[in-house]
């Protein structure tokens, strides 16, 4: 079961959103050539409180949805890598749709705090071409899990 | 038209890691030429700048341990070998990305098999890593490794074994025949990052029975 603070998110496998991406892992970090950009940096998950982890990761979620696993597909890719992504793209859905990140205003501080930490992921994802960005993206999975096992109880 | 060929002196550059202990290693290539010395530097995944290992320039050696350089956890790192022949720079090659909590391997637990007359015991001592603490202690596996567990096996005979498994490190298997040769083994398993230690093996015998003697 997955607690991100008050948010839970039962029936997800976290080791099948493992297996889903290192099946496809040193192809897709390979084409990543820029190694002096990370879009996941630790200023955007390190020390994140359980109350700003609901907001964080409905957000990260849909944008991998919404725009890496997206435009992937659009992609010409070996037919592992869709695998993968639809494995990963169909977890996310659960969880996201599982995820009540709440709106009351004495949470809105708690709120923008995660949404400044979602910025800083997703302008570094702007600022780069939108192929490399999706590589990097797409490759950068591995970190968002490792972040996302810490709210993982067995 | 000829083949391309591989004309680099540098080839397989990689880290090995087993017990969070991280050593890059790299072989020379098909086109190597005698006298070639080799540097290593690595920095972090999305960082700019790249370190000199110190103790690992201008070496002849084919192997450099920067376990204290990728220490951190929740970090990935990129390493890079350059090879150099008297007076020219022949080639580099950089490692793929690594972190090592997805590439460490799992060393066979250290076990203390004590038998007894009627069972045999099997204590597991914790496996301490080279990782830090905040505190400054020194990380046990089963500090790394939320959902980390132990199976230990008995063999009775080539038909009969006997399991059990958990996250505790004392294992009794208990109802035994007295002076009778038994197989243990013991190994860790970390199944989220898809990680199985090979076994740590104990062949012990019961003790004689000596109530009636």
């Amino acid at each position: 079961e997955f607690r991100f603070g008050p948010c839970r998110v039962e029936n997800v496998i976290l080791l099948e959103l493992w297996e889903a991406f290192r099946a496809v892992k040193d192809s897709v970090q390979t084409q990543d050539n820029i190694t002096s950009v990370r879009l996941l940096k630790p200023e955007v998950l390190h020390d994140v409180s359980d109350a700003e982890s609901c907001y964080l990761v409905h957000s990260l979620l849909k944008f991998y949805l919404n725009t890496v696993f997206k435009n992937y597909h659009n992609k010409r890719v070996e037919f592992k890598i869709l695998k993968s992504i639809s494995t990963l793209a169909n977890n996310f859905i659960v969880i996201t749709s599982k995820l009540r990140p709440c709106v009351k205003n004495d949470m809105l501080s708690i709120y923008k705090s995660a949404h400044r930490r979602f910025l800083l992921f997703k302008r570094a994802f702007k600022q780069l071409d939108t192929e490399a960005a999706l590589t990097k993206a797409f490759g950068e999975v591995d970190i968002l899990l490792t972040w996302m096992e810490k709210f993982y109880h067995y | 038209f000829l083949a391309a060929e591989d004309t680099s002196s540098l080839q397989y550059v990689k880290f090995q890691s087993s017990n969070f202990e991280n050593i890059l290693t790299w072989d020379d290539g098909p086109e190597s030429i005698p006298g070639t010395v080799y540097s290593v530097e690595y920095k972090r995944y999305g960082e700019t700048e790249w370190l000199a290992k110190e103790g690992c320039q201008r070496t002849t050696q084919k192997s450099c341990n920067l376990t204290m350089e990728t220490s951190n956890l929740t970090e990935l790192y990129y390493a890079m070998v350059t090879a150099f022949s008297p007076g020219s720079l022949l080639d580099s090659k950089r490692s793929d990305r690594f972190s090592s909590l997805q590439h460490t391997t799992i060393k066979p637990p250290d076990v203390t098999c004590i038998p007894k007359v009627r069972s045999i015991q099997m204590l597991v001592h914790p496996t301490f890593t080279p990782i830090l603490a905040e505190d400054g202690h020194q990380l046990a596996l089963e500090e790394i490794f939320h959902d980390l567990f132990y199976r230990s096996e008995l063999r009775v005979n080539h038909t009969y074994q006997m399991y059990l498994e958990g996250k505790q490190r004392e294992y009794e298997f208990v109802g035994l025949t007295p002076d009778t040769e038994f197989l243990g083994s013991i190994k860790i398993l970390a199944p989220m990052w898809s990680k199985e230690s090979a076994p740590y093996v104990c062949r012990v015998k019961t003790l004689p029975d000596r109530t009636w003697a």
